[in-house]
């Protein structure tokens, strides 16, 4: 009898985690509870006790939960299947005291716990002896230990491996892959110490003609300082995204010489490009209402060869919302007498629809020869979903297993994206107004590009999932910090694993068997309500009505398949071998069908 | 070309005759447009110098040629080749740019210049001269013809005879009764086209007791037999002449009970489980009096027929389920916003439209009452009667569905085309009625069958590894529906379907040849496709009955499994035996959302119910893709058949994209194997010639299953440019969405909440 699954987190930690009770739920419930534990290195026992755990789909379930400083892992006695929770403590986005000493009902007294990844627990406690009091108070200094002056579990953890993930990104590898610096861009140190943006890398790709100069002056008038610079160029019309925050025009309508020559720099580096495309990801009217807190946007007047186009994506606040109606209809229970209504109304696939159709905007100028910036209001949120998901249509290689890795790090992690902000990492304040999904919109943005082209990218839907689970597990140093200074400052690198080191040593797992290599297309994903669909394996995963699968039945055939080839190779070799020797002609075993032969009479004439 | 001999219409005349030209089938010049024709297929009308549109938006890639109006199709043929198009899946019966009259839905005649747009029906008159034709199709599409060059006059004659032709008076004139005559006393006999209509389908018809002989011990009823006391339709008339009862009923009591019966629709026997449990299919008792006792005796007899004498269940479909109008409403709404409404305009509310269509609500309803009666055989281990008042529409579906879900042999191609055969064509499912092919009677069209269609395709969509067959295969199938050549869709029951070849032998003044009236068969695909092509209706996922597969590197062979099974029905809450148990008592309409309540939203509050428990034990096991199959029912779990629904859209295409491409990989590596597999064999059957290994297969890829072949070994190529979501299909001038004197065409439709139906429209002339 298989556990329920629906109980525990689908992703690859727990994949190896797991693994131990799994197998030993049924034949050794008699074992100690506690031997069959799991435990990452340098992961250490805090408590542990009897509880019962209020299961929204099967009601209350008896067993005892175990608390480290990284995880939260309960399993269920005297029930069979056993129903277990393995949820990493970074998971938990506020926990709360349910009821009081004198409530009444049964299982009325406890702890609601609140999670990033579309889930809510809830424990129930003996009502007598203030029982709850300590298990509430570690869960609350280990769920948030930056709140309690304690560290993030990925200093702790002693976790090893053969794969340095470090080492996947280097950005002037990168830039040199994308054949840069050329006679137009260069690559600049200017940042080395972070002095002139301190959101951003170290490493820049300016134009080559703007001076060091020309970028501090410009850096006065761009949001904290984050100046327009290159994300990619397309390798044969040498047209360029480039990214930066909005320009400080403020309510007086400022305008700045150096920003005005140099976005037209910008222009030159292209000559194809007659005017520049800005495209600010907002709402119209809500770049307008920034000149009110000193920002803005690119007059028409001030940047005479450059058009403007807004993308009218919201802002990160009504993502949060967005995300949290969702919430409301998937779990516990899916909406069932409404719920394409209800699904709209949250509006969810409809913001899903603007990043894509944005992105979408900007592949197709870069296509077409024409150069353009992309900014909201500090570039680091919209900016990212635009420029990362637009590179990801134009450039394959950001479709492969490593090039998405590089481009997760280049678009998202290095340029600031405030991950430990938006995700509030080891941080109680769960109502923190910063909080907002933005990382999690876009790696749905890329699920519906590999539901649209599902051979145009080497990595599968469980790479996604372990993406977004290790966002907030801090298990890993990926995601932490909002910035590369602040990682500098903290020594990630030195003190923590990398994500990628994880995944890369268990790379056969992440892979889609489908992926058909292709250099040439740009991939256009049709935004339209028609196509997106709601992600229900990540969303609705808890669910136990719907059928768990470690993999798509469709990759399981085709591995299969696979194997049965290698299966009728292997067979066929060894009747040619055993024929040959009792012939001792024809020594070259010849493949099952030689191409030039199948060649002709194959080829399907369309 | 076949030989026209008679230069009058031989087939019985449309009153009153229109303008009928008769075209001398000579053999044209080569550079003349000339219909292909089918055997006794006879040119109506025609028009020359017409443009047919491709693009909404210009008239840049329009295709000029001829209209022409046969008693068959509706007929564009042009030298130009669609710019766009680069891959080829042709009907043998049909061009590139035809439409079958029976698939025209409505036709609507424009007059630019005038402002006067006129939606024709059968025997009308036209005030002006149409300067374009918009051909509404059954199958989603919207066709469009301008005569800006053409003969006025012709341009109104082609109109008026499209509209005339495509609503035949009479089931005889449908074309299939002069195509299967013609064809059987074409002097070029059995071949046609290069089409080899003689092989006959491998499908079993069930029109003869040795079908059901075989199904009974295929699934293990002995307790069961063929009965033939409908032969002639002695009976019943919507009856086939041979179906199976409980070995306990004598053909006398049935005879005796025959009566009580609507339509005198004896209960059928539809599918045996391996524990004994039986599917049966009822229509309603008409007399109350009779009603108890006739209900006891039948259920007594059902229950002897059980091993273990199980209880007998009853289902009522009607209480249940939205009837047929409610089901045709939800369609005709879909159809509104899928193809109808302008795309932009619908893509903000697109998700509560599709709500509001109530389409997917009632896939869903169908679905998870099909997979309740799975519960009560597979989990109750009872036999269970699924009733509906004339046992024609909705217990066609239910039927299907259950089987389907239960028995891998329903997934393979050939079974499943069995299964349509017997729960639907042989059951007496008003094909002719549910079609509307008359086009008389709208209240009694409804797309029960689409509705199946989709329903499976949901099943599909879930579990891709469990069906030999492809979601291309179930649209081609739905689209076969529109030829009306084929006796699988013609007829409202197999007694209708004789009676009508009699007749119309009989009108021929041969009655010695009576009985001679041969159709084809849907399942016959050599008519319309070729084996290439018909490729595409084989999924490279599916692992075969009997077809082996590796498994932890030995190679199993799946066969169905004859599981023993308790006899005790442990935690199962007794019923008395051969008790009728009315199932799921459910309201109607306005309350199925209600019924369709999170069962255990509340969990403390509502308990799990014992069939709830069931789905939800077997969905934490593996699927096995060749046993029991339940559907996911979760609202998010139900999708919208896009190849079906959508494949016509333009803006809905995403070229070189969807599930095709990974399709497409999948084709190449079972390619390979499959040519793998012949070389083995010929190593094996050769063993002492060394020379045959190396010889190249040149018979492998006519054989092959595949429509995308490996060129090579580990043929890693990129799919094809013109792969698309919509491929096979593609949405080049199939749908041309116009705007009319300025106004976006949906505005001049906005009286209408449905698709234009003749009568709202039929008189509004601007």
């Amino acid at each position: 009898m298989a556990e329920i699954e629906s109980c525990f987190v689908f992703n690859a930690s727990t994949k190896q985690s797991i693994f131990l009770c799994f197998q030993a739920s049924n034949e050794s419930l008699k074992m100690e509870l506690l031997a069959d534990v799991p435990l990452l290195p340098g992961e250490e026992r805090v408590i542990d006790k009897d509880i019962i755990y209020i299961c929204p789909f099967n009601g209350p379930v008896k067993g005892r939960v175990f608390i480290t400083n990284y995880r939260l892992f309960f399993r269920s006695v005297d029930v069979d299947p056993a129903v277990t929770l393995n949820v990493p403590l970074g998971v938990i986005s506020r926990v709360e005291k349910m009821g009081g000493a004198s409530s009444r009902g049964e299982n009325s007294y406890g702890l609601d716990i609140t999670c990033k990844d579309m889930r809510n627990l809830r424990f129930a406690l003996k009502q007598e002896g203030h029982s709850r009091r300590d298990i509430f108070d570690i869960l609350f200094r280990y769920a948030f230990p930056l709140s309690h002056g304690l560290q993030l579990f990925a200093f702790l953890s002693q976790e090893k491996y053969q794969e340095n993930g470090w080492t996947v990104y280097n950005p002037v590898q990168e830039f040199r892959r994308q054949g840069l610096p050329n006679d137009q861009w260069r690559i600049t140190f200017l940042n080395n110490n972070y002095e002139l943006c301190d959101t951003y890398p170290t490493i820049l790709v300016v134009p080559y003609s703007a001076s060091d100069e020309d970028l501090r002056k410009v850096a006065t008038f761009r949001s904290r300082g984050r100046i327009p610079v290159l994300s990619w160029i397309h390798p044969e019309n040498q047209a360029v995204i480039t990214r930066c925050s909005q320009p400080l025009v403020g309510m007086s309508g400022k305008r700045n010489r150096d920003d005005e020559r140099y976005l037209d720099i910008i222009r030159a580096t292209n000559k194809m490009t007659s005017k520049l495309t800005i495209f600010d990801a907002r709402p119209n009217v809500n770049a307008v209402a920034n000149k009110a807190t000193g920002g803005g946007y690119e007059g028409e007047d001030a940047y005479q060869n450059a058009e403007l186009v807004f993308l009218d994506i919201h802002n990160i606040h009504v993502m949060r919302e967005s995300l949290k109606k969702l919430k409301d209809i998937v779990y516990p229970n899916v909406e069932e007498s409404h719920w394409l209504s209800s699904l709209e109304s949250t509006h969810w696939l409809e913001h899903i629809k603007l990043v894509l159709s944005g992105a979408i905007q900007v592949a197709d100028k870069i296509s077409t020869g024409s150069s353009v910036v992309v900014h909201c209001s500090d570039g680091w949120d919209r900016t990212a979903q635009l420029t990362s998901l637009a590179m990801l249509m134009l450039d394959s290689y950001y479709r492969t297993f490593r090039g998405f890795q590089v481009l997760l790090e280049k678009e998202w992690i290095s340029f600031g994206h405030k991950f430990a902000s938006r995700i509030g990492h080891g941080d109680k304040n769960h109502a923190d107004a910063d909080r907002s999904p933005i990382f999690l919109q876009f790696i749905d943005c890329v699920w519906q590009m590999t539901k649209q082209f599902p051979t145009a990218f080497e990595f599968n839907e469980r790479l996604l999932v372990a993406v977004l689970d290790h966002l907030y597990s801090c298990r890993f140093g990926t995601f932490l910090y909002n910035c590369e200074s602040a990682r500098d400052a903290n020594e990630v690198k030195m003190k923590t694993v990398s994500l990628w080191s994880f995944i890369n040593s268990d790379r056969a797992s992440y892979i889609n068997p489908f992926y058909t290599v292709e250099f040439v297309h740009v991939l256009y994903p049709v935004a339209s309500m028609r196509h997106l669909e709601l992600w229900v394996s990540y969303y609705i995963r808890w669910n136990p009505r719907i059928r768990q699968q470690q993999h798509s039945p469709m990759e399981q055939r085709y591995k299969e398949l696979l194997a049965l080839k290698e299966q009728y190779l292997r067979k066929l070799e060894e009747l040619q071998l055993s024929d040959s020797t009792s012939h001792l002609s024809n020594s070259t075993a010849p493949s099952p069908s030689t191409p030039s032969q199948r060649v002709t009479h194959l080829q399907t004439p369309f | 070309m076949f030989p026209m001999r008679p230069l009058k219409p031989t087939f019985k005349s449309y009153l009153p005759p229109l303008q009928t030209e008769v075209k001398k089938t000579v053999q044209p010049p080569i550079k003349k447009l000339e219909a292909k024709l089918l055997p006794g297929e006879i040119v109506v009308n025609e028009v020359n110098f017409v443009r047919k549109c491709i693009a909404v938006d210009s008239s840049r890639e329009d295709l000029w040629g001829k209209l022409i109006c046969t008693n068959f199709k509706v007929s564009f043929i042009t030298h130009d080749t669609l710019q766009l198009q680069k891959f080829q899946y042709t009907n043998r019966l049909l061009g590139e740019h035809d439409i079958p009259l029976a698939c025209v839905e409505q036709v609507v005649t424009v007059n630019d210049a005038k402002g006067k747009q006129k939606v024709l029906g059968s025997n009308q008159k036209l005030k002006f001269n149409p300067t374009e034709l918009i051909i509404y199709c059954k199958d989603f599409r919207i066709v469009r013809f301008r005569f800006d060059e053409a003969g006025p006059e012709s341009a109104k004659k082609v109109c008026l005879a499209v509209a005339h032709y495509s609503h035949p008076a009479d089931p005889q004139l449908l074309f299939g009764f002069e195509f299967a005559w013609k064809r059987h006393h074409s002097s070029t006999g059995a071949r046609l086209n290069g089409v080899d209509i003689e092989g006959g389908p491998q499908v079993p018809l069930f029109d003869r007791p040795s079908d059901w002989d075989r199904e009974i011990k295929r699934t293990g009823a002995s307790e069961w037999r063929v009965c033939s006391i409908n032969e002639g339709y002695a009976i019943s008339p919507s009856l086939p002449e041979y179906f199976v009862v409980p070995v306990s009923l004598a053909d006398q009591d049935l005879k005796q009970y025959s009566g009580f019966f609507a339509g005198q629709r004896l209960p059928l026997w539809c599918w045996n489980h391996p524990n004994g449990s039986a599917l049966v299919r009822m229509a309603s008792i008409k007399d109350p009096v009779q009603q108890r006792k006739l209900d006891q005796r039948i259920c007594t007899a059902i229950t002897k027929s059980h091993p273990k004498r199980s209880d007998v269940l009853k289902s009522d479909l009607d209480k249940s389920l939205p009837n047929i109008q409610d089901i045709q409403t939800a369609f005709v709404r879909l159809r509104q916003i899928c193809v109808i409404e302008p795309f932009e305009e619908s893509e903000e509310r697109w998700l509560s439209s599709m709500e509001g269509s109530r389409w997917l609500e009632y896939v869903r309803a169908f679905l998870k009452h099909a997979a309740e009666v799975v519960y009560m055989l597979e989990g109750q281990h009872a036999s269970v009667i699924l009733q509906e008042d004339e046992d024609r529409d909705l217990s066609c579906v239910i039927s299907s569905l259950v089987l389907i879900m239960l028995d891998p042999h329903y997934r393979s191609l050939v079974g499943f085309q069995g299964l349509v055969q017997r729960e639907w064509v042989m059951a007496g499912h008003r094909f002719l009625d549910r079609c509307n092919h008359l086009k008389k009677n709208d209240k009694e069209e409804s797309p029960l069958f689409l509705l199946l269609l989709d329903c499976v395709w949901q099943l599909l969509n879930q579990y891709p590894t469990a069906f030999e067959f492809t979601e291309t295969y179930l649209t081609v199938l739905s689209d076969s529906m529109w030829i009306p050549i084929f006796s699988t869709f013609l007829f409202n029951c197999p007694r209708q379907r004789a009676e009508h070849c009699r007749e119309f032998v009989q009108s021929k003044n041969s009655v010695r040849e009576f009985n001679m009236l041969r159709f084809p068969c849907v399942w016959d695909w050599d008519q319309q496709f070729s084996r290439k092509d018909q490729a595409l209706f084989n999924s490279p996922l599916y692992v075969g009955k009997g077809t082996s597969c590796i498994h932890n590197g030995t190679v199993k062979t799946f066969r169905r499994t004859k599981k023993t099974y308790s006899s005790t029905l442990r935690g199962l809450p007794s019923l008395p035996n051969g008790m009728l148990m009315e199932v799921e008592t459910l309201p109607r309409r306005n309350s199925l959302a209600q019924r369709l309540r999170p069962d255990f939203s509340v969990a403390r509050e509502a308990p799990e119910s014992p069939s709830e428990r069931f789905f939800r034990e077997w969905l934490t096991r593996p699927a096995d893709p060749h046993g029991l199959l339940l559907p996911q029912l979760l609202p998010s779990h139900l999708r919208l058949w896009k190849l079906y629904f959508l494949r016509w859209v333009p803006e809905t295409q995403i070229p070189r994209g969807g599930p095709i491409t990974a399709f497409h990989r999948l084709s190449l590596l079972a390619d390979e194997i499959e040519a793998l597999q012949a070389q083995l064999r010929r190593c094996g059957s050769a063993s002492t010639s060394t020379s045959t290994v190396s010889t190249p297969n040149i018979s492998h890829s006519e054989s092959s299953r595949m429509y995308f072949k490996a060129r090579s070994p580990d043929d890693l190529s990129s799919p094809p440019e013109y792969l698309t979501s919509s491929f096979p299909f593609s949405p080049v001038g199939n749908l041309c969405r116009r705007n009319i004197l300025g106004t976006p065409f949906s505005k001049f439709l906005s009286g209408a909440k449905i698709w234009l139906s003749t009568e709202t429209l039929a008189s509004e002339t601007l």
